[in-house]
């Protein structure tokens, strides 16, 4: 049951992965494939339009910039670390964007790039400051957040910016078909993320390093170049998720993702990344994602209050953690 | 607040450190770091204390300039402090100011509540002092004043007859029986409530149906969502009303996503810089600009009233609000 999950591979798997490999890391999935289907059939029975193409164009168009700032949390959360900062520096980057665009007058092509740039830079200060200094990631990210913010609203002087028409392209369906290229470029950050993380050794030392941090300095690995990257992709990928939610709003809110980090953790949890490190997967994390997002959409649709809003989330988020468990639980007793 | 008075550049820099480090310390509940000391410190001017709600966002920031504005105008007259909390739903942290306002010994407050209840037995300790109190912006609770028995004078705009009238520019371009649908504000203000009520008002004297009302808690991208939702529930809807621009702007997204951007109205409220380009380009009809830099002015100028002659009648003034379109931009 847990050959899915990187860190707990157990050795058999070279053997029985040429016969079943995508039977048996499809199994992880059911789970919540099935909590999906579920979702979505209670919504399509209680609304009279969310069983539409045009519900699963809107998801698409809605779920980009939490898919990538999840896919760089799930990294973050592998190495044992956590990213508080993730949601302040999506605005700060989409602060960038729209000052460089609206009052600098810079093309789109030049002004994404600083975004970046900010965005990376950071997650950097995340990860050199916790990694050198030893101090928690928890801490150092929880005062990026602050710091984050602030520079938002130092950029923007804490006004909405309103950039209009050329950025719209990122977010809005191409002609023809069905998606934006920010979905496109999201499905491709998963994809790129999952081999990453499973076939190359950098993702291999990630997840050791999650692990046991002290065992892979045993072995003679030197983890802290491994764990700043780890925080500087997050920061990046918070930039680009500034870019794309720029795009979508055709604005730079400065207000812009607040409480985005405990979405994107719970996607990650949601998908059974651990927080204490070592495990996680980030096609998982995409499932988390898109669950998170029926339900945001689902119970706007059918009109629902917003104190049931609030309390059917967390009970969704809960439930599908507990079946992920028991799932775990008994995978272990069975193998 | 450590830094009230006047001070040296690296001191001040040095308490705004310590400001932040207390407020990471304290899990981002502690004080903001926007007190503003005013210079020229001759103690017979009476001193008014400005107590804003989140000074991050950008009506209370234009606000509080325009009040920064009046005092440098008027420099003989009165002392100003400026204080904002730090997110609009941190009401222990905006009584706290009061206190330290009240501690801090000025004549005056003029404050934005951030919640209607919440602050009325910390502004009666102020009372108690001997403190004048103007109430700005978001409107204290009536029953809970005559509860704790005193009258803060309220100076602004109403805002129910506000969205009534930015509602209206929508007659003529509807027709009866239409589909519209409302962003709320969060459903614990004052003035999302009464700007809900006068979208309800307008819709149900113009005789248009109102198929969805959620509340988007003031957020863009909440209500980029809401709306999208709404406007896939409802394709029938023409027109949506939103409590603010954030808002507003939230639903020209999403109604150019859904492919409605060319024939979905969408008006908004407040009259931010971004909602202008908007509005400018067609995509949003109409905001109401209930002129947010002279709020706190009005409210500071009744206060100085009250301080000149105690004995004058506390009552409450009514700001105006005027409809902003595209024609009115031009």
């Amino acid at each position: 049951m847990k050959h899915q999950d990187v860190g707990e591979t157990s050795p058999k798997r070279s053997v029985r992965q040429t016969t079943s490999s995508l039977l048996a890391s499809s199994i992880p999935y059911v789970g919540m494939v099935a909590v999906l289907g579920v979702l979505v059939l209670i919504f399509g029975l209680m609304s009279r339009n969310f069983l539409s193409l045009t519900t699963l164009a809107s998801l698409a168009n809605q779920i980009p910039d939490l898919t990538v700032i999840s896919v760089g949390m799930t990294l973050v959360l592998i190495v044992a670390g956590i990213d508080l900062s993730v949601g302040s520096v999506l605005a700060l980057s989409s602060a960038v964007v729209g000052a460089l665009m609206v009052d600098g007058g810079w093309p789109l092509w030049a002004a994404v790039p600083a975004c970046l740039l900010a965005g990376a830079g950071c997650g950097c200060f995340n990860g050199v400051v916790s990694v050198y200094a030893r101090i928690p990631s928890f801490i150092v990210t929880l005062g990026m957040l602050e710091i984050a913010r602030g520079g938002a609203y130092l950029i923007t002087d804490s006004r909405t910016k309103y950039i209009g028409s050329s950025v719209e392209w990122i977010g809005t369906p191409m002609p023809g078909l069905f998606v934006s290229p920010a979905f496109l470029l999201a499905v491709a950050i998963v994809v790129c993320g999952q081999l990453l993380l499973t076939r190359t050794v950098f993702g291999r030392y990630l997840v050791a390093i999650g692990t046991n941090a002290e065992a892979v300095r045993m072995a003679g690995i030197r983890s802290e170049p491994y764990a700043i990257s780890v925080f500087a992709i997050s920061g990046l990928l918070a930039g680009l998720g500034g870019v794309i939610q720029t795009s979508r709003l055709s604005s730079a809110d400065p207000n812009a993702a607040v409480g985005l980090e405990l979405a994107a953790i719970a996607a990650c949890v949601i998908g059974g990344t651990s927080l204490a490190g070592g495990r996680g997967s980030i096609i998982s994390t995409f499932f988390g994602v898109l669950m998170i997002t029926v339900l945001q959409t689902g119970l706007a649709q059918v009109g629902a209050s917003d104190p049931t809003k609030r309390i059917i989330t967390g009970s969704v988020i809960v439930v599908a953690v507990l079946l992920d468990a028991l799932r775990r639980n008994w995978g272990k007793a069975h193998d | 607040m450590t830094s009230i008075h006047a001070r040296s550049w690296s001191s001040s820099m040095l308490a705004s450190l310590a400001v932040m480090a207390s407020s990471i310390a304290a899990g981002c509940g502690g004080p903001d770091v926007d007190s503003q000391p005013t210079d020229g410190a001759a103690s017979d001017h009476p001193r008014v204390a400005l107590i804003m709600k989140s000074l991050a966002n950008e009506f209370f920031s234009t606000m509080a300039d325009g009040a920064q504005q009046h005092q440098r105008e008027h420099a003989e007259r009165y002392e100003l402090v400026v204080n904002g909390i730090k997110d609009e739903r941190d009401l222990s942290r905006q009584v706290a100011l009061v206190e330290e306002m009240v501690a801090a010994g000025v004549d005056a407050i003029v404050i934005a509540p951030a919640d209607s209840k919440a602050l009325v037995p910390a502004l009666r300790r102020a009372r108690d002092a001997g403190i004048v109190v103007v109430n700005i912006d978001n409107r204290l609770d009536k029953e809970v004043l005559e509860q704790e028995g005193i009258a803060i004078p309220f100076v602004g705009p109403d805002n129910r007859n506000g969205a009534l009238a930015v509602a209206k520019s929508l007659e003529g371009k509807l027709a009866t029986g239409d589909a519209i649908a409302v962003l709320e504000g969060i459903r614990t203000s004052f003035n999302g409530t009464q700007r809900r009520l006068g979208f309800e008002e307008a819709a149900s004297g113009a005789g248009w149906e109102i198929v969805d009302s959620q509340s988007a808690q003031w957020e863009m991208s909440k209500a980029n969502t809401i709306a999208s939702s709404m406007l896939r529930e409802h394709p029938e809807i023409k027109a949506i009303l939103a409590a603010n621009d954030s808002m507003a702007l939230g639903a020209v997204a999403a109604a150019k996503a859904t492919g409605r951007g060319g024939d979905l109205l969408i008006v908004g409220f407040d009259n931010i810089s971004a909602v202008q380009d908007a509005i400018k380009e067609g995509r949003v009809l109409a905001t109401a600009d209930q002129h947010g830099d002279q709020l706190a002015v009005f409210g500071i100028e009744h206060a100085l009233t009250l301080l000149d002659d105690p004995e004058a009648k506390v009552e409450d003034r009514e700001t105006p609000v005027d409809v902003v379109t595209a024609e009115t931009l031009r």
